[in-house]
C-alpha cells in the first residue's frame, strides 16, 4: 500500500506539486488525470525517488521511502515506466530487459521474468537481439513496460504509456496492464487517454496546478461533467471503441 | 619507400598506446560526464610504478603490469572517494566545470609530487631484450613495442568483453546512456560511477607501464598524454572501446605520415587537421553514436 | 534582481578602476623592482582572466585553448616589434592575428557542445604549442640595444592600461544588448535560439573580443620579457591560470576574475616564498580543496555570507 501525504516538490523556486495526499492500495488500478503541466510526471518521479520532495512523506508498506535512493525504491518493489520510455537505445532489447532485473531481489527470477515479458508481448521475443533504437515506438513502449516488470514490482507506475503510439499497440499495452494487475501488482497510471484510463481504473485522482482537485471511482469520474468537459474532448479520439 | 613504411610502422605501434590511454579517459568521460584532465598524470604515475618495481624488485617490466594494474584500480577507488565522488553530485554542466578545476589542481599537485620524488629527469625501463628487433621484409620491428601494442589491444579487448557481458559492465553502459533510466532500472548509479572511474584509472596505470617500457617517462609527460587521449576520444566518439583503439592507431599513423611529408617538427599538425575535419564533418566522432 | 545586479556591477567597475588609477602612482612611490614585477604579474593576470571570462562567463563556452591566442599575440607582437615596428601597431597586429585565428577555428569548434568544446579547444591549443616549440626551438632574446633601454615602468603602465581596458570592455559588454544575448545563450541555448538570438554569431563575437584581449595580453608578455622560448607563451598553463582565477573569483561577473587573479597571484607567490620546494604541490592541493568547499567561487561564497549576516 502506497501512502503519499502532504507531498511538495519544487524545481528551484517553482513549486510543481503542492500538498498532495493520495493512496494506492494493494492490487488496485488507480489513474492520475490532469492537464499538461499539472505536475503528474513530477509526482511520479518523486515517488520513484528521482526527485527529492521538499515536504511530505511517501510510505510504502509501512516503510518511509521519502529519503531513499531511486535504485533502492526499485528494490522495494516500485517500478516507474517514465515518460518518453527512457530506454538504453544502444543496447539490445534483451539487455534492456535484463537490466530491469538488476535489483538483487529480482535477479534470481530473471529467467522466469523474461519468459513472462515475452509471453505478455510475443512480438518482443522475435527481436531480442535488436538494438532498441531500431524498434518502432510501440515496440519500445512494450520494452519499457517489460523492463519495469523485470524488477518484479508490486506497484507499477506508468507515465503516459500510450503517448505517440499507434492505437492498436495502445490496446496491447493496456491489455497487458490488466493482466499484470491480475497477477497481483497494483498499477498507478498517468494517461492522457482519459477514457481508456478510466475504463481500467477503479479509482482516479485529478491533479490541477500541482494540487489534488478531485478523486473518485473511475466510472463516476467518467460521468462527471467537469471531467468530461476538461479531458474528454479531442483527447478521447485515440481511445477507440 | 621503406623509410616511410618504417615510420608508419612506428606510428602504428605508438598509436596502440594512444588508444589505450584514450580508453580510460573515454570510459570516465562517457559514464561520469566528468573530464579528468589529470588522466595523463595517472599514466605518468603508472610509468613510475613500473620503473620502481623493475628497479627495486627486479621484476620483468611486462610482469609488473600484474601489480600496477590492481594498484592503479585501488588508486582510482581512492581518488573517486576523495574527489570525484563529490563532483558527480552536481548537474552535468557544473560537473564538467568542477572536474576541470579539480583535474588541474590534481595534475599540478601530482606533477610537483613526481618532480619532488623522482626529479625531473627522463627515465626508461631497461630490459635485456629491450634492443631486440624483429626483421620482416626490410622492416625492423622493435620487439618491446610490438609486445606493448599486443598488450594494449588485449586490455582493450578485455574491457570490451567486460562491458558487454559482465553484469556491472552492462550497468556501466546503461548509466553512460541515461543515468536516470539506469536508476529506474534499479542500478546503483554511484557504484557504476565508482567502477568506471576505477577501471579508467587502472587502464591509465597500465598505459603508463607500457609507455615506460617502449618509450620514456618524466613527471611532465602527463599533459601530453592527456592531450593525445583527448584527441583520440574526439576522433572516436564515445561508446565504443574498439573504435577508440582503432582511432588511436589512426592518430599514430597520421602523425607518422605528417612527419614524413612535412618533416618531424610538423608531426602534430596531422592531428590538428584530422581533428578539425572530424569536428566539422562528424562531430560525434568516427565511431560515436 | 537583474537591475540590482547591474547597479552593483557598476559599483564594482568604479571601485576596480579607482584601484587601478591609484596603482598608477605606485612607481612614483615605490622604486623596488620586485614590487612592480609582482603588481605587473597581477595586472597581466587580471587581463588574461577577464579575457577568458568573456567567453566562459558571458557566452558559457569553456575555452581550453585560450593559451593559443595569448601565444599568437605574443609571437606576432614580438616578431614585429623586434623587427622594428613601433610597439602600438605591433600589439594591435598581435591582437588581430589572434582574433583572425579564433574566428577561423571558431566556426568549426562551436559545432561542439559543452565538454566537447572544452576538449576540442584544449587539443587545438596544445597542437599549436607543440608545433611552435618544434618549429621555433630557439630562445627569443631582445636585441642588445633594446635591453639597454629597457624600463620596467613602461611595461608596468602598459599592463595597467590593458587591465583597465579589459575591465571596461567587460563592463560595457555586460550592460549591452549583446551581453544580455550572450547570457541568455549561456542559460539556455535552445531557448535563446528560439527567441531569435543568433547563437553562432554571438559566440563568435564573444570569442573575437576574448581573443583580442588575450592577444593584447600576449603582446604585453612579449614586450615584458627579455628572453623566453616562443612556445612558452603557448603553454596551457596560461589557459589553466585564467580558468582557475576566473572560477575561484566567480565566473560571469565583472569583479570575480579580478578578485580571483589577485588572490591567485598572491597565494602562488606566497607559497613559493614560504615553501620553496613544495609550493606547487600545496598550491594544487589547496586548489582542489577550494573547489570542493566553494563550488561557486568567492563571489558566491560572499553572497552566501551576506545572506547569513542579513538574517
Amino acid at each position: 500500500m502506497l501512502e503519499v501525504r502532504g507531498l511538495e516538490v519544487a524545481y528551484g523556486d517553482a513549486r510543481a506539486v503542492a500538498d498532495v495526499t493520495l493512496t494506492v492500495g494493494p492490487g488496485e488500478i488507480v489513474a492520475l488525470l490532469g492537464p499538461n503541466g499539472a505536475g503528474k510526471s513530477t509526482l511520479l518521479k518523486a515517488i520513484a525517488g528521482l526527485l527529492r520532495p521538499r515536504a511530505g512523506t511517501i510510505r510504502w508498506e509501512g516503510e518511509d521511502l521519502t529519503r531513499l535512493g531511486a535504485h533502492r525504491i526499485v528494490e522495494r518493489g516500485i517500478a516507474l515506466v517514465a515518460e518518453g520510455r527512457r530506454l538504453f537505445g544502444g543496447m539490445t532489447l534483451e539487455e534492456n530487459l535484463e537490466l530491469g532485473a538488476f535489483a538483487p531481489r529480482a535477479r534470481s527470477g530473471l529467467r522466469r521474468s523474461l519468459e513472462r515479458v515475452y509471453a505478455l508481448f510475443p512480438v518482443l521475443a522475435e527481436r531480442r537481439r535488436a538494438l532498441v533504437r531500431t524498434l518502432s515506438g510501440g515496440q519500445q513502449q512494450m520494452v519499457a513496460v517489460g523492463r519495469a516488470l523485470m524488477s518484479n514490482p508490486r506497484l507499477l507506475m506508468l507515465d503516459e504509456p500510450s503517448l505517440g503510439i499507434a492505437p492498436l499497440l495502445v490496446r496491447a499495452i493496456l491489455d497487458a496492464l490488466v493482466e499484470i494487475n491480475r497477477d497481483g501488482a497494483a498499477v498507478f497510471l498517468v494517461e492522457q487517454n482519459v477514457q481508456a484510463a478510466l475504463g481500467l481504473a477503479r479509482r482516479a485522482y485529478i491533479l490541477e496546478g500541482g494540487r489534488i482537485a478531485g478523486e473518485g471511482p473511475g466510472a463516476d469520474l467518467l460521468q462527471d461533467a467537469h471531467v468530461r468537459r476538461a479531458y474528454l474532448g479531442p483527447l478521447a479520439l485515440g481511445a477507440g471503441p | 619507400m621503406s623509410v616511410l613504411a618504417q615510420q608508419l610502422l612506428l606510428g602504428l605501434l605508438i598509436g596502440g598506446l594512444y588508444g589505450l590511454a584514450a580508453a580510460g579517459l573515454s570510459l570516465v568521460f562517457g559514464v561520469l560526464k566528468v573530464l579528468n584532465v589529470a588522466h595523463g598524470e595517472l599514466i605518468m604515475l603508472g610509468g613510475y610504478g613500473t620503473f620502481w618495481l623493475v628497479t627495486l624488485l627486479g621484476l620483468d617490466p611486462f610482469a609488473s603490469l600484474a601489480l600496477v594494474l590492481p594498484l592503479a584500480l585501488a588508486g582510482g577507488l581512492a581518488l573517486y572517494w576523495a574527489l570525484f565522488g563529490f563532483v558527480v553530485r552536481a548537474d552535468e554542466e557544473t560537473r564538467v566545470k568542477n572536474s576541470l578545476l579539480i583535474g588541474f589542481g590534481l595534475a599540478l599537485a601530482l606533477h610537483a609530487l613526481a618532480v619532488r620524488l623522482w626529479t625531473a629527469d627522463e627515465r626508461a625501463v631497461v630490459t635485456p631484450y629491450g634492443g631486440a628487433v624483429l626483421g620482416v621484409g626490410g622492416l625492423s620491428i622493435p620487439l618491446v613495442r610490438l609486445l606493448s601494442l599486443a598488450l594494449a589491444f588485449a586490455l582493450i579487448a578485455a574491457l570490451h568483453l567486460l562491458l558487454r557481458h559482465w553484469r556491472w559492465g552492462k550497468a556501466i553502459r546503461a548509466t553512460a546512456e541515461d543515468w536516470q533510466a539506469a536508476l529506474l532500472a534499479g542500478i546503483d548509479v554511484r557504484r557504476a560511477y565508482l567502477l568506471a572511474f576505477a577501471i579508467g584509472t587502472g587502464l591509465a596505470g597500465a598505459a603508463g607501464t607500457l609507455v615506460s617500457i617502449g618509450y620514456s617517462i618524466s613527471p611532465s609527460i602527463g599533459l601530453e598524454w592527456t592531450l593525445k587521449a583527448l584527441i583520440v576520444v574526439v576522433l572516436a566518439g564515445l561508446g565504443s572501446m574498439l573504435g577508440t583503439f582503432v582511432s588511436g592507431l589512426f592518430l599514430g599513423v597520421a602523425e607518422a605520415v605528417s612527419a614524413a611529408a612535412f618533416g618531424g617538427p610538423y608531426r602534430e599538425v596531422a592531428g590538428l587537421v584530422i581533428f578539425v575535419l572530424v569536428l566539422v564533418l562528424r562531430p560525434r566522432g568516427l565511431f560515436g553514436r | 534582481m537583474r537591475r540590482l545586479g547591474a547597479r552593483r556591477e557598476r559599483g564594482w567597475a568604479a571601485a576596480i578602476l579607482g584601484a587601478l588609477a591609484l596603482l598608477a602612482f605606485l612607481p612614483l612611490a615605490v622604486q623596488r623592482d620586485d614590487v612592480l614585477n609582482f603588481v605587473f604579474v597581477t595586472l597581466l593576470s587580471i587581463t588574461l582572466a577577464q579575457s577568458w571570462n568573456v567567453v566562459a562567463g558571458y557566452a558559457g563556452q569553456v575555452n581550453l585553448g585560450h593559451a593559443a591566442f595569448f601565444g599568437l599575440g605574443a609571437l606576432t607582437a614580438r616578431t614585429l616589434w623586434i623587427g622594428g615596428t613601433p610597439l602600438a601597431p605591433a600589439l594591435a597586429a598581435g591582437a588581430l592575428v589572434a582574433t583572425a585565428f579564433a574566428l577561423l577555428i571558431g566556426v568549426a569548434a562551436f559545432r561542439l557542445r559543452g565538454a566537447y568544446f572544452a576538449i576540442g579547444t584544449l587539443a587545438l591549443g596544445e597542437i599549436l604549442r607543440t608545433t611552435v616549440s618544434n618549429v621555433l626551438p630557439e630562445i627569443s632574446t631582445l636585441p642588445t640595444a633594446a635591453i639597454a633601454t629597457y624600463r620596467l615602468s613602461q611595461r608596468y603602465y602598459l599592463a595597467l592600461a590593458l587591465a583597465a581596458l579589459s575591465v571596461v570592455a567587460v563592463a560595457l559588454l555586460s550592460a549591452s544588448r549583446l551581453g544580455l544575448g550572450m547570457q541568455a545563450l549561456r542559460e539556455d541555448e535552445e531557448a535563446a535560439e528560439a527567441a531569435g538570438v543568433g547563437a553562432l554569431r554571438l559566440k563568435l563575437t564573444a570569442l573575437a573580443l576574448s581573443t583580442a584581449l588575450a592577444g593584447l595580453a600576449g603582446g604585453l608578455f612579449a614586450y615584458y620579457h627579455i628572453s623566453y622560448y616562443p612556445s612558452h607563451a603557448f603553454s596551457p598553463s596560461w589557459t589553466f591560470d585564467a580558468l582557475l582565477m576566473t572560477f575561484i573569483g566567480g565566473v560571469g561577473t565583472l569583479h570575480g576574475p579580478v578578485l580571483g587573479a589577485v588572490l591567485y597571484v598572491f597565494l602562488k607567490e606566497y607559497l613559493a616564498l614560504r615553501w620553496v620546494d613544495f609550493h606547487l604541490l600545496i598550491f594544487g592541493a589547496l586548489f582542489v580543496v577550494i573547489v570542493l568547499l566553494l563550488p561557486g567561487g568567492l563571489v558566491q561564497a560572499a553572497a552566501r555570507a551576506r545572506r547569513l549576516l542579513a538574517r
